[in-house]
Parts: C-alpha cells; sequence; structure tokens
C-alpha cells in the first residue's frame, strides 16, 4: 500500500504546469487534491514517473460567476464551494449534492475538477456537470478549448483529455429563476460511490433527468411532461426499456427499480422546489 | 531518496525532516517525526483513523504527501492533551465506553473535536453525520456518539454559567 517512486513537482504556476505536461506527457499526472489519486497510487493501480502539484498555484484557487456560468479553477476545493454562501442561490443542484460527496474530511482537500477529471460516471459532481450541460476548459501550451460535458466524458475514467493538457476550470451553466431541482442517490454506505443517482431539472414543463452509475458515462434524457404522472410514467418506460449496467456490486434489476424510485422522487423533490430569490 | 525537506508545525513545535516524495503525510508523522498516535488503518481514505487537523481542517493524512506539508499547520491527537491531562472529550470516550482496541480512536477524537468547533451543540443526527467518516469495528457508535453529545452540553452549561 504504498507508492511507486515518483518525482515531486511543486509549481507555482500555470506555465509551469503546461511546460512540465509538454515535456512529460502521460508520463505525469496533475496531483491537486489527491483523494483519488493518491489511493490509486498506493494500489499501484497506476504509477506515473512524475506527479506535478498545483496546490500553490494562486491563480487556479478562484471561483464565482462568470457571465451565466459558476466558473470553478482546478484549485478550489469541494467544502469551499460547497461553504460559498451564494451555492443555495446560484447553483441549488450542487448544493443538493456536497452532503452526499464522500465525508467532510475527503471535500475539504478533494477539489471540483479532480472529480470531472476523473470522471467516475458514479460521482456527484459528473452527474452534476453533465445534467447541468456544463463545460471543461483545456488548456496546453498551444491552444485553450472548451468542451461541452457530453463530449469530454468518453467512458468510465475516461475524458477526452490529451496528455499534454490541463483542466483550468470547469463551468456550471446558471438556470433561469423558474428553474427547479431534484437529487436523489442510492450507496450501500454513506459517502460511497452511488449505485444510482438522479439530478433532475424542471423549467416549466420542460424537464432534464439525469442518471448516475448506470452505465460508463452519465445518462441525460430531455422530455416535455405536463404533470408528475406524466414524468414518472417517462422515467418507468426509460427504466424498462434502455440498457443498464449489471455488475458485481448491483444487477441491473436492482438499478431499474433504483432509476424508478430515486428518479420520481427527485422529480417530486424538483416540484416542491423553492425557488431563492 | 529522501531529497524533500520538509518543515511543519505539528502541535505547536515545528519539526523538520527529510523524506521522500512517495512518503505520505502519515507516515512521515509516524516514522519520521514519531509520533505514532495517529494510525494507519486502511491507507485509502475509507476508515479514517489518521485524521488529522492540516491548516485548520480536517483531512485524511494517507492521502496526501508529506512534501505538500511543507510550511503547514498539523496538529494531531497528541496535541489534544498538551498538559498531559484528559482532555473532556477524550474522558467522555473513557465514560462512555466510546472504544475498545483503540485503534480508530486518535481518528475519531480529531473528528469529534473538529465537529464540536464548528457546531458546538449538534443534534444527534449531526453527530452521527459529522462523524460518518469514521469507521469503528469494536463497539459500534452508540457511546461514541453518547461522548460527544455530552462533552456538547458540559460545555454549553459551562459557557452559560460563566456568563451568567
Amino acid at each position: 500500500m504504498k507508492s511507486a517512486p515518483f518525482v515531486m513537482h511543486q509549481v507555482n504556476s500555470q506555465a509551469d504546469i503546461l511546460n512540465l505536461l509538454d515535456q512529460y506527457g502521460d508520463d505525469a499526472r496533475i496531483i491537486a487534491g489527491g483523494q483519488t489519486l493518491v489511493p490509486v497510487l498506493a494500489m499501484r493501480v497506476a504509477s506515473p514517473d512524475h506527479l506535478i502539484d498545483i496546490n500553490k498555484v494562486i491563480e487556479l484557487k478562484n471561483f464565482g460567476v462568470s457571465g451565466d456560468v459558476l466558473l470553478v479553477g482546478s484549485g478550489v476545493r469541494q467544502a469551499e464551494l460547497e461553504k460559498w454562501s451564494d451555492l443555495d442561490k446560484t447553483q441549488p443542484l450542487l448544493s443538493m449534492m456536497f452532503p452526499w460527496i464522500a465525508h467532510a474530511p475527503i471535500r475539504n482537500r478533494g477539489t471540483v475538477c479532480g472529480s470531472i477529471a476523473h470522471a467516475d460516471p458514479s460521482a456527484e459532481l459528473v452527474l452534476g456537470l453533465a445534467v447541468l450541460d456544463g463545460s471543461v476548459t483545456l488548456v496546453s501550451k498551444k491552444k485553450k478549448r472548451i468542451v461541452q460535458a457530453k463530449d469530454f466524458f468518453l467512458g468510465a475514467l475516461q475524458t477526452c483529455r490529451q496528455s499534454n493538457e490541463f483542466i483550468e476550470s470547469v463551468q456550471f451553466p446558471i438556470r433561469g429563476h423558474d428553474a427547479r431541482f431534484g437529487f436523489s442517490e442510492y450507496g450501500y454506505r454513506h459517502g460511497d460511490y452511488a449505485v444510482v443517482a438522479v439530478a433532475v431539472i424542471q423549467e416549466g414543463n420542460s424537464w432534464t433527468v439525469g442518471f448516475g452509475g448506470v452505465d460508463d458515462t452519465v445518462r441525460v434524457y430531455k422530455c416535455v411532461a405536463n404533470s408528475i404522472n406524466e414524468i414518472s410514467q417517462f422515467i418507468d418506460d426509460l427504466a424498462s426499456e434502455t440498457e443498464v449496467r449489471e455488475d458485481p456490486t448491483a444487477t441491473s434489476g436492482l438499478r431499474r427499480h433504483l432509476m424508478r424510485s430515486l428518479g420520481k422522487r427527485a422529480c417530486q423533490q424538483a416540484t416542491d422546489f423553492r425557488v431563492i430569490k | 531518496m529522501k531529497n524533500h525537506l520538509v518543515t511543519l508545525s505539528l502541535n505547536g513545535v515545528e519539526r523538520e525532516a527529510a523524506c521522500e516524495s512517495r512518503t505520505t503525510l502519515l507516515d512521515f508523522i509516524r516514522h519520521d517525526l514519531g509520533l505514532t498516535g495517529t494510525h494507519a488503518g486502511c491507507e485509502h481514505g475509507v476508515c479514517g483513523a489518521c485524521t488529522v487537523e492540516f491548516d485548520g481542517e480536517v483531512v485524511r493524512s494517507c492521502l496526501m504527501f508529506a512534501c505538500q506539508a511543507n510550511g503547514a499547520s498539523v496538529n494531531t491527537v497528541e496535541g489534544i492533551a498538551k498538559s498531559g491531562e484528559m482532555s473532556d472529550l477524550q474522558s467522555a470516550f473513557k465514560k462512555y465506553h466510546a472504544l475498545q482496541c483503540g485503534f480508530c480512536t486518535a481518528g475519531f477524537l480529531m473528528s469529534a473535536k473538529d465537529l464540536l468547533n464548528k457546531n458546538p451543540n449538534p443534534t444527534e443526527l449531526e453527530v452521527r453525520e459529522g462523524l460518518s467518516g469514521n469507521l469503528c469495528r469494536c463497539t459500534g457508535y452508540v457511546g461514541i456518539v453518547e461522548a460527544v453529545l455530552e462533552v456538547a452540553s458540559a460545555r454549553a452549561y459551562k459557557n452559560g454559567r460563566e456568563h451568567a
């Protein structure tokens, strides 16, 4: 349970990060909070030759509203965003999700962008970014590009990030004042990854429903429904008709059941949601 | 190769030692600085036995590297009772049989201390939520929760009397 040897680069600027990534590519990994990476290294699932520690890069520690998105820099800890007094008003869905992400000591160190970079399809923030139709800003020494969540996540733990690219920030679009949100999750132990998690956005009769944990990437569906019965029917049909992952932690039958029960619970929550002015 | 020289404040005392890049903060505290109160349990962030206070926030010391702690302020279970006498929290753990083998206790004490600092008057549910990142495999959690709740009410009573 000890990491293989590596060289630690403790950098002070984004320019240093990009230079090192340009030089080492796949042989290097970024470490921010390290709450997933350190166990991965300890179990030697990965053993990169170089780690680039970005914790001292001040310019990455910013977050806030930028135009119509909540922009979160890659140095921002989950607990910082969780404790932000405007989060309820700005991104209620993320506010609902944070208590479900691991435990407080993990959120104190883990970063928002780290969770996105890891791309676990059961992770709450991955679900949040996908269902809000957010984006990821990738920079390399040569260029900068902004990728939509649906194009960024390619599979379980797989993203479109190139080996010389660095996640500078993620953007969570801010929905209109009429938007209502719901979130529900089931895991075997509080703080564990979700077996199934559901996030719902209701804007009038237009619904967006996202499921985490049922496939290699988050599944996002949109539909028009005029009543809670109609949206419940939509979720029932979805749970019956789509392919659902089966693995040693849960059968596809259990996952279908959870899609229905958690899905309806999240929709009800959205219907009851009180908009904070 | 021990190519990092790490200087940090450990329970208020400045300490310095050399370590490898891959040395976790946990191993550094135990092996290089010689304070073995912080325990190595699962070493991948699940059990909470290695919980320490890092620059004012509780973190898993197994999930960060010692070289990342250069210049930081770290408090461990040894810092809870500096006078050599048990703190109120430690005494309550003893009173309520909140430990059996004691392996998880250092982590629980650090989490409970942080919980009470941030929320001096928690409900039972809030205590359970606040300690949910720590695992105990001997006693269950009833005694631990009772101990924390008693400390909260004893401190509230004491503060009330002082302000009366």
